[in-house]
């Protein structure tokens, strides 16, 4: 997966390196700002009320 | 690593147009398998990641937003001056939490206990189940409050810190509210509503009087109990011109 991901990024190894990290940068940044705040709510760990529901 | 795999593998990409016999490209088992290793890497990462997430990037936004909502609160104070007693402004925080065992300065004071307002960094005064009885005005009642205790500002994280006879003191633009914590409950049900009522008898109180409650998660990352102290009104100090903290915030 990653291997191929690898052979397919142009340029030589510095330039697959510099990609790579800009592409992982990315995935972080789409993960930290969408995907946890939204996956957050559905999880168990940050309810802080006494409720009767 | 990668870089051998890939050189061997344009090798005989270049010079042969089948594998080579003894020097075949990876089977389609060891590829799946392979495949699957790097699944479970990348789980593992994002499991990481999260907790990352959770611990301490909600904390650096949250604190952020409370900042700043926190110097609105005290700019709108400073604006009105001396123009009398005027609407309470609810919309942005009606005052500061000051708790010197929690070890962790002020803490805003917003209205609810929705996540949109504690994910803030904030703590929220409850609106249900049980209204809190906000003591600005005097009435006997109970002012209670919900804070994150992880994530999000963690504002009540130290919350175990707290003892009896521990002040906690509520400063709003006119007066200091000085609370003395008298009862602590460590564990208790999520569904005990009970606690946030007018006289929380759990306590040990039977009587009215002037109480507030500060409501938290417990254990430490998880939801699974409530964590509750109890505190009960000592006095109120007007505030000064240069806003002297009362004593029980100055050592």
């Amino acid at each position: 997966m990653y291997g191929w991901i690898w052979r397919h990024l142009p340029g030589n190894a510095w330039v697959k390196a510099l990609v790579s990290l800009v592409l992982v940068l990315a995935v972080v940044y789409v993960l930290f700002q969408y995907v946890f705040p939204w996956a957050e709510p559905l999880l168990p760990f940050n309810d802080v009320t006494v409720d009767n529901q | 690593m990668a870089a051998t795999a890939d050189e061997t593998e344009e090798i005989t990409d270049a010079s042969e147009p089948g594998p080579a016999p003894g020097r075949r490209r990876p089977g389609r088992v060891a590829l799946a398998v392979s495949v699957f290793g790097e699944l479970l890497i990348t789980v593992g990462v994002l499991l990481g990641l999260f907790v990352v997430y959770s611990l301490w990037w909600t904390n650096v936004i949250a604190d952020r937003k409370a900042d700043r909502q926190g110097d609105r609160v005290r700019e709108h104070w400073a604006q009105k001056g001396d123009s009398g007693p005027g609407a309470l402004d609810t919309k942005d925080g009606i005052g500061f939490l000051h708790v010197p065992a929690m070890d962790n300065g002020e803490v805003l004071v917003e209205k609810g206990t929705g996540t949109d307002v504690l994910n803030d960094g904030v703590a929220g005064y409850y609106t249900e189940p049980v209204k809190a009885t906000l003591p600005i005005g005097g009435k006997d009642g109970n002012f209670t409050l919900a804070a994150h205790r992880d994530g999000h500002g963690a504002k009540f994280h130290n919350i175990d810190k707290l003892e009896e006879g521990d002040p906690i003191v509520f400063e709003t633009r006119d007066d200091w509210y000085v609370y003395k914590v008298f009862s602590i409950l460590p564990e208790t049900s999520k569904y005990n509503v009970k606690v946030l009522s007018r006289v929380p008898e759990e306590s040990g109180r039977k009587k009215p009087g002037h109480y507030i409650t500060l409501t938290t998660c417990t254990p430490v990352y998880t939801s699974r109990y409530r964590y509750v102290v109890w505190g009960e009104l000592v006095r109120v100090e007007k505030v000064d011109s240069e806003r002297t903290p009362p004593k029980e915030l100055r050592d």
